[in-house]
């Protein structure tokens, strides 16, 4: 399947849980390079840097300072450049309007992140492999939604 | 029914009046035709001894003549034949009085014309007599007896003649007699009659005015009392009232509407000039624009606006008016003034009230959901790290220490379903959730779905009939019918499967008597299930927040479960009640209403 | 006069496939040395094409056999899931194993081999995929596409439905129907 690595883009302002998101990179057998990014902006910047080599998977904290989850859901839903990217929303705890509200304006999936390591592994884990199945199989990528 | 209205409205009296004025000229008529044919007939009786005067005399000129041919006959004196001689123009004159008196009878003026006739044969025989005596005085005996035997003859007819004058006349006068005899006669009767009839209409009448003038005067009477009800009614509302009369542009203000401005009543002369010198300042040209609105509209909406009354005191009045039909056809307008001070107050009062309850429970709700959703970071870390410590140096930790770092994860657990659960109960406020209209059926498909891990475990089966489909809060029901049958899982009978009843029926208004009776439609949906049941006596106290009726241990839970449902009820208008018997098994009822 | 000259294979490789492929208009990812991951359906006359213009640098397209049979595996997969036409009882394993002429485990065993995941997951994910595009074409309630991908009921779809992607067969109907508005009312 992968003898390339597939890119990860994580943009989290909390250092714990970028901590915990690498380490279960790390842990997986997948072949993967993972790029963490503070906030929002931070994200931004570089995804619209020309040079920049784009995700396959972006996962997004929504409580971010400066541009939150959302701001960068729309953005990058704005600009065809991005269509490839498969958007993970990775958050603490929200409302189901709030849940379906982030798949209505573009994300393919959502993850409450979860409270222990174990979990966490195997979620990424199934994000990633399903996300190379749609890839692979030639499936729409419009209709790619998951919720873990 | 057209006679008794007859006999109510005014016309009555028109009528009444129009009628005796008319009896009245009936009556004159009919007196002057009295008169009148009194003084006729008096004629009559003039006239008709006249003319039988007038015949008699006729006789006596002709019989004149007779006697004085007669003489001459005898003594040839010359000296007898004057009357004769005279008699002709007497009898002449007389002749034509007689005509003229009976003129206006034809029987008579035939009878006449014989007479004529006759009375010309006589005195043409006289003549001829005197003419042949005179003339010859050899004449011829025979011929002279002749001569008078036709003039007596003559004679006998002009006397039976003027006597059948005579008896005509008298007939034609008694005819005339029995002519005014007879309409005499109906004259008493008729007046009579229309004595009778004058009587009647007066009687009416009077009864009816005298009728009016009760009515009149307890009609005054009534009003003087309303009047003075009214007068009280505005002090103790504290509202005065006003008029305006269009056409003479003149205004009205009741006693009380002087004394809201803090006046004397009546103290001023009432006008907009001089009411408006009482208007706040501020509110001044929009007191002005309504006044305008006076004359466009039949109908003046109330508008409120602040007065300074003479003591300085501020007051905030409310006027509303509007137009009405005088009796006289000038147009009025009438209204009232209300002081409504403190009406104004107290909803200012209440409106800030409201306000500060407003934000202080926006506040409680934020801080709520920020609790339970901020304390969710610190658990989560607490957890995952532990989940690490646990996966990498469980196996080098002491005895107790691996106890320790057991219990310190159940604490973590419980704390997380603590959280949890406030956050769910947090979540389920009603403010700016969308009503939509969702089909029963599929919440519950979902919730089976949700479920299914531990339907699966314990073998569960769920029953129900067809659920209606209602406009209501989408993810809140989901979470009541999550909640209610997860319940009843949890709670199920050791080695039962457990089996939940799902049923829904409509409730007509004011029909189920645990339900208020206001008039509204519900839909019952009951969850009956065959678990351990529970003391009715804590049938309302399991909606309490917090509270269980088990320890901790023997059941996992928060005890808000129950609690969140009965908000998502409240928050859709509807209700909850439970039922339970102790190890028979739960019903839960849910009303919720709809159109 | 001379120039020394020294080149990267790899690069110059690289770049040459990706030109080509570029103008052959195929969609595609450069796997390391001598892979190169087709992300599209490449029909035969493009994939001729790009052999020929490959031809003149000596460069040549290796057929790797597995790859070819995974494809056709996958693609039996999608014919089976998608196709009406395929009677309903006929097992999935025996139907590949007919048309593909191959045992079973051996298909089974070279598919986890080569996709890291196994011929039911993807018959899984085929179905579910399917009743995706049944979802969002609206022509169909849930109790007809449970039906008509011969799940035994409703519920059946929507326990397998969740599993796969996490959310219930209404959940994804409502996102995928708000999404629609939310286009609708940013194009009017």
């Amino acid at each position: 399947m992968m003898t390339e690595y597939i890119t990860i883009y994580l943009a989290d302002d909390d250092a714990d849980d970028r901590l915990f998101f690498t380490d279960a990179f790390d842990e997986l057998k997948i072949n993967t390079k993972v790029s963490t990014f503070n906030d929002g902006v931070d994200l931004m910047n570089h995804l619209n840097d020309p040079d920049a080599i784009l995700p396959n998977v972006l996962f997004l904290d929504l409580n971010m300072p400066k541009k939150n989850g959302l701001e960068c859901l729309l953005e990058i839903k704005k600009n065809e450049k991005f269509n490839d990217i498969a958007i993970a929303i990775y958050s603490t705890s929200s409302t189901e309007e709030h849940i379906e509200e982030t798949f209505i304006n573009g994300a393919n999936i959502y993850i409450k992140k979860p409270n222990d390591f174990e979990t966490l592994k195997k979620i990424l884990s199934e994000v990633v492999t399903i996300n190379w199945q749609y890839h692979t199989s030639n499936l729409n990528k419009d209709n790619f939604l998951m919720r873990m | 029914m057209k006679a008794k209205q007859l006999y109510n409205s005014t016309l009555l009296l028109k009528v009444i009046f129009t009628i005796s004025v008319a009896v009245i000229f009936f009556i004159a008529a009919i007196t002057y035709k009295h008169i009148t044919t009194l003084k006729e007939s008096s004629k009559w009786v003039e006239q008709s001894h006249e003319i039988n005067m007038e015949l008699e005399r006729l006789m006596s000129y002709i019989k004149d003549a007779e006697t004085g041919q007669r003489g001459y006959l005898l003594t040839k004196n010359e000296e007898y034949l004057k009357p004769y001689l005279t008699s002709k123009s007497l009898i002449n004159n007389s002749y034509k009085r007689v005509s003229k008196l009976t003129s206006n009878s034809l029987i008579q003026k035939i009878n006449l014309k014989h007479l004529l006739f006759l009375i010309n044969k006589r005195h043409n025989y006289l003549s001829k007599t005197l003419y042949l005596v005179q003339t010859e005085p050899n004449y011829d005996h025979k011929v002279l007896n002749e001569y008078l035997h036709v003039g007596r003859l003559t004679m006998d007819s002009i006397r039976l003649k003027i006597e059948e004058m005579s008896s005509t006349q008298k007939k034609i006068l008694q005819n005339r007699q029995l002519e005014y005899e007879s309409s005499m006669n109906y004259t008493p009767l008729l007046i009579y009659l229309t004595l009778m009839v004058t009587l009647v209409l007066i009687t009416i009448a009077f009864i009816k005015i005298n009728r009016d003038v009760v009515k009149l005067s307890k009609t005054v009477n009534t009003l003087s009392v309303a009047n003075e009800v009214s007068s009280l009614a505005e002090i103790v509302g504290g509202f005065g009232s006003w008029q305006h009369n269009f056409e003479t542009n003149t205004y009205t203000f009741s006693d009380n509407e002087y004394r809201l401005l803090g006046c004397e009543p009546q103290s001023f002369e009432a006008s907009i000039e001089e009411f408006i010198k009482f208007v706040h300042p501020d509110d001044l040209e929009y007191v002005m624009e309504n006044v305008k609105n006076m004359a466009l509209l039949a109908t003046l909406p109330s508008f409120t606006y602040r007065v300074i009354r003479k003591n300085g005191e501020i007051r905030h009045f409310r006027t509303i008016g509007r137009a009405v039909k005088v009796s006289s056809g000038e147009r009025t307008y009438i209204g009232t003034t209300s002081d409504v001070t403190e009406e104004i107050y107290a909803k200012n009062f209440i409106e800030e009230r409201n306000r500060e309850l407003e934000s202080n429970n926006k506040e409680l709700t934020a801080f709520n959901y920020i609790a339970s959703h901020d304390l969710q970071e610190p658990l989560r870390k607490i957890e995952t790290f532990l989940s690490r410590l646990i996966s990498s140096d469980f196996s080098t930790l002491s005895k107790p220490g691996q106890q320790y770092v057991n219990s310190i994860q159940t604490s973590a657990n419980r704390m997380r379903t603590l959280i949890d659960d406030l956050l769910q109960f947090s979540r389920t406020t009603k403010t700016e959730k969308s009503l939509e209209k969702v089909d029963f059926n599929l919440l519950l498909e979902n919730a089976k779905v949700e479920l299914n891990q531990i339907m699966e475990t314990k073998n569960a089966v769920i029953e129900s009939n067809n659920l209606p489909t209602l406009k209501v809060i989408p993810f809140q029901i989901q979470q009541l019918f999550i909640n209610i049958i997860g319940n009843s899982l949890k709670y199920s009978k050791e080695n039962t499967p457990p089996i939940i009843k799902i049923n829904s029926s409509k409730i007509a208004a004011n029909s189920d008597k645990s339900l208020p009776a206001n008039n509204h439609n519900y839909y019952k949906i009951t969850f009956e299930d065959n678990g351990i049941g529970f003391e009715q006596e804590y049938a309302t106290k399991i909606f309490t927040l917090f509270n269980r009726l088990h320890n901790k241990n023997k059941y996992e839970g928060t005890g808000i479960g129950l609690a969140i449902c009965k908000k998502i009820v409240e928050n859709h208008n509807g209700f909850i009640f439970s039922k339970g018997v102790l190890n028979e098994g739960s019903m839960f009822s849910i009303y919720l209403p709809f159109e | 006069m001379k120039a020394f000259i020294k080149f990267d294979f790899n690069t110059a490789c690289k770049k040459i496939l990706k030109e080509k492929l570029e103008e052959c208009g195929i969609k595609h990812r450069i796997l390391g040395f001598g892979e190169v991951e087709f992300l599209e359906k490449v029909s035969p006359e493009k994939l001729n094409l790009f052999s020929k213009l490959l031809d003149p640098y000596g460069i040549e397209i290796v057929k790797n056999q597995k790859t070819i049979l995974i494809q056709k595996i996958k693609d039996a997969i999608v014919d089976m899931v998608f196709n009406e036409n395929i009677s309903v009882n006929v097992k999935s394993s025996v139907y590949l194993s007919e048309k593909l002429n191959y045992s079973y485990g051996h298909l089974s065993t070279l598919f986890s081999e080569v996709t890291y995941t196994s011929i039911e997951n993807f018959i899984i994910l085929q179905k579910i995929e399917f009743a995706k595009q049944l979802i969002i074409s609206n022509e169909l309630s849930l109790t007809e596409i449970a039906f008509k991908l011969n799940y035994s009921s409703i519920a059946h779809l929507s326990s397998q439905f969740k599993n796969s992607t996490g959310m219930t067969p209404s959940a994804f109907q409502r996102v995928i129907i708000k999404r629609k508005e939310l286009i609708n009312k940013n194009n009017p």
